[in-house]
């Protein structure tokens, strides 16, 4: 498709309004998704419940090949599909529903870097310790992703998709770190989202915004999943200002949300609670 | 008695230089000549020796079964019948350039007054081979680079490895072949490759890799092949745009399938035949030997041809199949039956019948076709042969259905179904025969029957293909 008729399909689809049967798309819950997909998955899950828009949670062996970027998590909503927050943030703007139209410019540039701080330290640490530490890749990651597949199909996937996350590390500088040194990144990106939070509920005041969503998810992801070992857990536990902060996301969006409309368990993806 | 030095039919120049007799006493006989018919054949004769000269890396034990009829030879025409028959199975074999047939009176001690030797000269073909050429297949053109090893062990194996650039896949394949000595029908191949394939019908995209083990072998008048076959498919989005129902079907899976075909051909020709039938039929069986994809495949295609008046040509022809899912699991689109073409269901575009979502084509679980022709040669032609063999005009009638099964019912309902919503379509072209595998055809079709869906290409229709209903 054209660039044009792209924008004209995006201008169309800001005319419609959100639909009640939107899908999310990610990897199978229970036996398939990894750390980072999840909390990439939580995140969108959790910015589209700050919006207020419904969305329904489908679990697929093959969503990271229905992507359209190979990511997940995916929307479907109404014919579009769209791919990982940002687009799916600017998706929802274009139909009218934004989280971060009451920020000043400083306020939104500063959210922005926040963001790629997030995105740049968390997501490849998760990504870091899934693949490229031994001892996880073999006994959690591999064994998960290839899940869904039958022998030899499997373990070709599992190395192709490690041979490729190695690459990436490889390109950005990652792959020459040493495990204690990913801790320590992951320690000072929470130190700094810690101090910025400081004793505010959210990261800009009262309102949440898409920045909220990403470390939500993120966060919440990583104190929730076992691991080999509790070490990542332990860095994020040390910040009690991001513990709460997890807990009253969790409290305002997921729980008092699936109490009040008590159908609570097929929108639900969010994985085991952290009360 | 003279001494004797036949040549088979080969037009190439004879030289006698290992004989060491006299050319004087020398006579040619050429196979078809008939006037000397009646001196030699009736000489008993005996054959002593049968020899093989020219040989490197071929071992001789794999050719002995072909030249062992020679033996039997009781006089000279049927010594020079059966060495004539004898060099054809060598050339057969694939892995000489050339064969010349010597005919000499025996030597030596133990040489009887009316015995013969009989000499092949054979030149080997090189060890390795490259090849450069295009292809035509369906609806698609490619360039093919080759490289090939004949005879690699010195009993008619081969090795062939070819990487091909087309205008919508790209490709590789490495296979090697071994045929059993002395029965060259009845071989077997392996096979390694990488197959991608757009198909813009369904805006999918399918990269194969696999790898094959193929047994064929003749059986009465039917040809057998039993085959093995592991793939990987990945399927994917062609566009951005593709429907839901397609991206649904994206990512990997694994297939480990049986299958058996039978033939039954008796047509003259493959493409455009005069006379003669053919059957084929074909089953697969997924899931049975691993993998992720479970169904039984069964197909067949029918094709009979007779001659009409003034040197025209009728033919039938139809072709079904239905497809089992096994353990509850869908039946992946990459398996599913597509119908509709210019050499299919005529008037309808490629595989543009049946069940489809927002303009893509998700095939069926079941089909039918059905095709009457009347060929005949181009009017006003002057001369027989030529050029103009290679065309014929053709008037058609095609029906077909494809559609999806709903398994609760009983096979009365699925008859039924099937006998729903038939599209038809009938009009007249213009068939070029493009070597002995394919055919171009130049039509104006009318489609009828046309269901909600379908994309009908109502007038012109152009197409190429190896298949044709």
């Amino acid at each position: 498709m054209s660039l044009a008729a792209e924008a004209f399909v995006s201008q169309i689809a800001a005319a419609e309004p959100w639909p009640e049967n939107a899908m999310l798309y990610q990897p199978l819950r229970e036996d398939q998704i990894l750390l980072s997909d999840c909390a990439s998955s939580l995140a969108v899950q959790a910015y589209l419940r700050m919006l207020g828009l419904p969305v329904r949670v489908h679990c697929r062996a093959n969503a990271e090949y229905m992507s359209p970027s190979g990511k997940v998590p995916f929307i479907h909503v109404g014919n579009q599909v769209v791919s990982e927050l940002g687009p799916i943030v600017q998706f929802t703007r274009a139909k009218g529903h934004s989280l971060s139209d009451g920020l000043d410019d400083v306020q939104r540039a500063e959210m922005k870097a926040y963001m790629e701080l997030v995105n740049n330290m968390l997501l490849t640490a998760e990504l870091y310790i899934q693949w490229c530490d031994e001892n996880t890749a073999a006994e959690i990651t591999r064994p998960r992703y290839s899940s869904p597949y039958s022998w030899p199909l499997n373990h070709i996937l599992a190395y192709q998709k490690q041979w490729e996350v190695r690459r990436k590390m490889n390109a950005i500088g990652w792959a020459g770190k040493s495990l204690e040194q990913v801790y320590e990144d992951v320690s000072q990106c929470c130190q700094a989202l810690s101090q910025r939070l400081g004793t505010q509920p959210f990261f800009f005041n009262k309102q949440p915004t898409e920045l909220d969503a990403l470390v939500f998810g993120h966060l919440f992801t990583i104190l929730t999943t076992r691991l080999t070992t509790d070490e990542l857990s332990e860095k994020v536990k040390s910040y009690s200002n991001l513990l709460s902060f997890c807990r009253r996301i969790e409290q305002t969006y997921f729980e008092s949300q699936d109490r009040d409309s008590q159908s609570g368990a097929s929108d639900y993806s969010k994985g085991p609670s952290l009360m | 008695m003279g001494m004797v030095h036949a040549r088979s039919m080969d037009p190439v120049p004879m030289h006698g230089r290992d004989l060491g007799v006299h050319p004087d006493d020398l006579e040619v006989v050429e196979a078809q000549q008939e006037t000397k018919k009646e001196v030699l054949e009736n000489k008993d004769i005996v054959v002593q020796h049968v020899s093989i000269e020219g040989l490197g890396r071929t071992k001789e034990d794999y050719l002995g079964y072909e030249i062992a009829d020679v033996f039997n030879a009781k006089n000279l025409i049927d010594v020079m019948k059966k060495s004539h028959e004898a060099r054809m199975k060598l050339l057969r074999l694939g892995i000489f350039k050339e064969v010349q047939v010597l005919i000499d009176i025996s030597e030596g001690d133990d040489a009887l007054p009316n015995g013969l030797d009989v000499t092949f000269e054979v030149a080997e073909m090189k060890r390795v081979t490259g090849s450069y050429n295009t292809m035509v297949g369906n609806n698609e053109g490619s360039m093919v680079l080759g490289v090939k090893l004949p005879n690699m062990f010195g009993r008619g194996e081969k090795l062939t490895f070819q990487f091909s650039y087309g205008t919508k896949e790209t490709s590789y394949g490495l296979s090697f072949f071994k045929p059993q000595p002395g029965y060259y029908e009845r071989n077997l191949a392996l096979n390694l490759y990488k197959v991608t394939g757009q198909f813009p019908w369904s805006s999918l995209k399918e990269t194969d890799r696999g790898v094959s083990t193929e047994l064929n072998f003749p059986l009465w008048m039917t040809d057998h092949t039993l085959k093995w076959e592991g793939v990987w498919r990945e399927l994917s989005c062609l566009a951005r745009s593709a429907s839901f129902a397609v991206r649904e079907e994206s990512g990997h899976t694994l297939k480990s399938a049986l299958s058996h075909t039978m033939t039954i051909d008796t047509r003259n020709s493959a493409i455009l035949p005069r006379k003669g039938a053919l059957l084929r039929i074909n089953q697969e069986l997924a899931g049975y030997t691993g993998g992720d994809t479970s169904f039984l495949k069964e197909d067949f295609e029918l094709q009979l041809n007779k001659p009409f008046l003034w040197g025209s040509v009728l033919s039938a022809s139809l072709w079904g199949g239905m497809i089992f899912p096994i353990g509850g699991q869908p039946v992946s689109i990459a398996d599913r039956f597509y119908l509709g073409g210019p050499t299919s269901v005529r008037g309808f575009g490629m595989y543009c019948i049946g069940p489809q979502s927002e303009g893509d084509y998700l095939g069926g679980d079941a089909y039918w076709a059905g095709g009457l022709h009347l060929y005949t040669p181009l009017p006003f032609r002057t001369t027989r042969g030529g050029f103009a063999d290679l065309f014929r005009t053709h008037f058609f009638l095609n029906a077909g259905n494809l559609c999806n099964l709903n398994y609760g019912e009983g096979p009365h309902a699925h008859l039924q179904k099937l006998a729903e919503c038939i599209r038809w379509s009938y009009g007249a072209g213009i068939i070029l025969r493009l070597g002995n595998i394919a055919r171009l055809e130049l039509n104006y079709c009318i489609p009828m029957g046309v269901q909600s869906g379908d994309r009908i290409c109502d007038g012109v229709q152009f197409g190429a293909g190896i298949r044709f209903l």
